[in-house]
């Protein structure tokens, strides 16, 4: 196992370098002059000038800009957003984790959700209860996940008033504990559940699929014969067997949303990476684009490696190399 | 040349292109008998005359103002007007174009690169494969959406501009497919076959492995077509989208700052969106069902 785990880190790392690069690349590609594409719209004074000129070692050819960036890297250094007046990492790790918060409470949701729904429709396949379902889950998949939060927003926030419309709650709280708690969970409701009916329902479209599958397996009949009661059946022989490409999948959704689920932000003013990246473009503040670029790459392969790892728990055969 | 030709069974009279017709209509009649495929193939058809016939649909030009700005929907604008007065139904009817040309568009891209890559690096062994399946592998970590909306505020955003960003953003998904079907079918006896007769390599990987590697590959297509066209729908509502064009996106980008007192500006668009989505799922599950049997019930796209 851990032999594995070792491997997959041995080729995690290239994958890494190969992205910052390209990355990289494309701050080059940026046209005018680079001073101001590092420092975006803002004013640059000569010695401010000189200053970024030899940090970012711009005067040099291209190859060792680009080792002087990886050294900083290396160091911590992601850089300075001269639009909110703070070193890139520290933006990072400031909105990352209500990214992470916003993104951990769409899956609670999301995953029992969906995986009850595709046990639902598997088992009762093609009889009217997986019509209903299956449909359901297919409109539910098509609605833009941005479009249903502004009706989210319209309907139950503006028109009915049960929830805020916007952001991630009052800097100054007067609640403590459990109410403190309560009125959080207002704030998250609606961005987590938005999240949730796109990914619970592709997730059941998914589970139905393998759960399909297993069922049809040898061992299931096996099962079946033992006159094991249909429920033992699934929580003994089905969910574990079927939960490959789920994890998959989850993990694919984890590693993209991680890096800022635009959109969403967006539409709720959620104060994450999303919200951050999308100012951060429109500012041309391309240091923290870069830097968001980044952790968001950083994120997909730390959930690849963690979904690889997963596998080879689950599955023996994988560990073996088989 | 002679002796490819009798390789040809000797029923087929008609050419290859009236062959190919003849199975494109076995195939979509049964698609059509799907209960899920008839649904799809029917919105995909509405969509499609909707947009060719846009300018006989549409009760004014997408961008001629009615007196009334924020109309409420009522006979003369059926959908309402938004913030300039222009008629919702005719930007969504002029909109299907835009929509229907990125998602086609970008699922034919992306059929072509990750076709041509999955392909090569299924076929060959060594270094080859090792080298291509590291290029999918670095597009599938890029956070392209963060690449694309940085070279769309850098560069301005355009139409072309558009089509390549999604297909960079979705080929990967694509050229996975095509590799995992060639590495199942390399070694099989019909190609050593094809080897031993001496054939080229181009004709053993497009004329003999292509047809029956081709069939999932389609029910993707479709697929991609609907991430397609939801991504760009996303820009558009970022205020992304080319600004020279009318787009679902688009008019949702507008809704935002009016949809507390317009609820018509972002309710019809957003059902647009959804509807074309839903009905390239359909298709693809239909597809899905006529290209394996076994499927019959399931569900396409576990990747998306």
């Amino acid at each position: 196992m851990l032999r594995f785990i070792l491997f997959r880190l041995l080729h995690a790392i290239p994958l890494l370098v190969a992205v910052i690069f390209v990355i990289l690349l494309m701050l080059q590609l940026i046209p005018g002059d680079p001073v101001q594409a590092m420092v975006g719209d803002f004013p640059v004074s000569p010695a401010f000038r000189a200053a970024i000129t030899k940090q970012y070692h711009l005067d040099d050819s291209f190859p060792v800009r680009v080792y002087s960036y990886f050294v900083n890297l290396l160091h911590g250094d992601f850089g300075y957003s001269y639009q909110f007046q703070k070193p890139v990492l520290d933006l990072i790790v400031e909105t990352a984790p209500r990214t992470i918060l916003l993104t951990l409470v769409g899956f609670l949701i999301a995953i029992p959700v969906g995986v009850l729904i595709g046990i639902i429709s598997a088992t009762t396949r093609n009889k009217r209860v997986d019509h209903f379902w299956t449909s359901s889950a297919l409109v539910a998949y098509g609605i833009p996940t941005f479009w249903f939060g502004q009706l989210l927003v319209l309907v139950l926030a503006v028109h009915l008033g049960w929830f805020p419309t916007q952001g991630m709650g009052p800097l100054v709280s007067r609640a403590h504990g459990f109410s403190w708690l309560w009125e959080r969970a207002h704030y998250i409701a609606l961005p987590a559940l938005a999240f949730a009916v796109h990914e619970g329902t592709r997730f059941a479209r998914i589970m139905r699929a393998s759960v399909a599958d297993t069922l049809g397996q040898g061992y299931i009949i096996t099962a079946r014969a033992k006159g094991l009661t249909r429920w033992a059946i699934i929580r003994g022989h089905v969910l574990r067997n079927s939960s490959l490409p789920l994890i998959t999948v989850a993990g694919y959704v984890l590693g993209s949303a991680l890096g800022g689920a635009v959109l969403l932000e967006t539409v709720f003013t959620w104060p994450g990476l999303g919200l951050l990246l999308v100012q951060a473009v429109r500012m041309r503040d391309n240091m923290t684009v870069v830097g968001i670029a980044i952790f968001a790459a950083l994120a997909v392969i730390v959930i690849n490696l963690l979904v690889d790892l997963l596998y080879a728990a689950i599955d023996p055969r994988i560990r073996s190399g088989s | 040349m002679s002796g490819a030709a009798a390789i040809e069974p000797p029923s087929a009279e008609a050419g290859p292109l009236a062959r190919a017709w003849r199975s494109f209509r076995t195939t979509a009649g049964n698609i059509a008998r799907t209960r899920h495929g008839a649904a799809g193939c029917a919105i995909l058809l509405m969509l499609a005359l909707v947009a060719a016939f846009a300018p006989l649909i549409a009760p004014y030009a997408p961008l001629q103002q009615a007196p009334a700005s924020l109309a409420p929907p009522s006979w003369e604008n059926i959908f309402g007007t938004d913030n300039t007065g222009r008629d919702i139904f005719s930007l969504l009817i002029y909109g299907t174009r835009t929509s229907l040309a990125i998602g086609l568009g970008a699922a034919f891209g992306a059929l072509i690169v990750g076709g041509a890559v999955g392909m090569l690096a299924g076929y060959f062994r060594g270094v080859v494969e090792s080298v291509l399946m590291r290029v999918v592998e670095l597009f599938q970590t890029l956070p392209v959406i963060v690449l694309v909306l940085f070279t769309v505020a850098l560069f301005g955003s355009s139409f072309w501009l558009l089509l390549v960003a999604v297909i960079l953003a979705i080929w990967p998904l694509q050229g996975r497919l095509v590799y995992g079907q060639y590495i199942r079918l390399r070694g099989m006896d019909f190609v050593a076959a094809a080897k031993v007769a001496d054939l080229s390599t181009a004709h053993i990987m497009l004329r003999e492995i292509l047809p029956s590697a081709i069939q999932p590959v389609i029910v993707q297509v479709a697929l991609d077509a609907s991430v397609a066209i939801l991504i760009e729908a996303g820009l558009g509502f970022l205020g992304l989208s080319d600004p020279n064009m009318v787009s679902w996106g688009q008019i949702l980008h507008v809704a935002q700052d009016y949809m507390t007192v317009a609820w018509w500006t972002s309710l019809f668009p957003g059902a647009a969106i959804c509807l074309a989505v839903v009905g390239l799922n359909l298709f693809a599950d239909g597809l899905n069902e006529v290209v394996d049997p076994r499927m019959r019930g399931r569900l396409a796209g576990l990747q998306t």
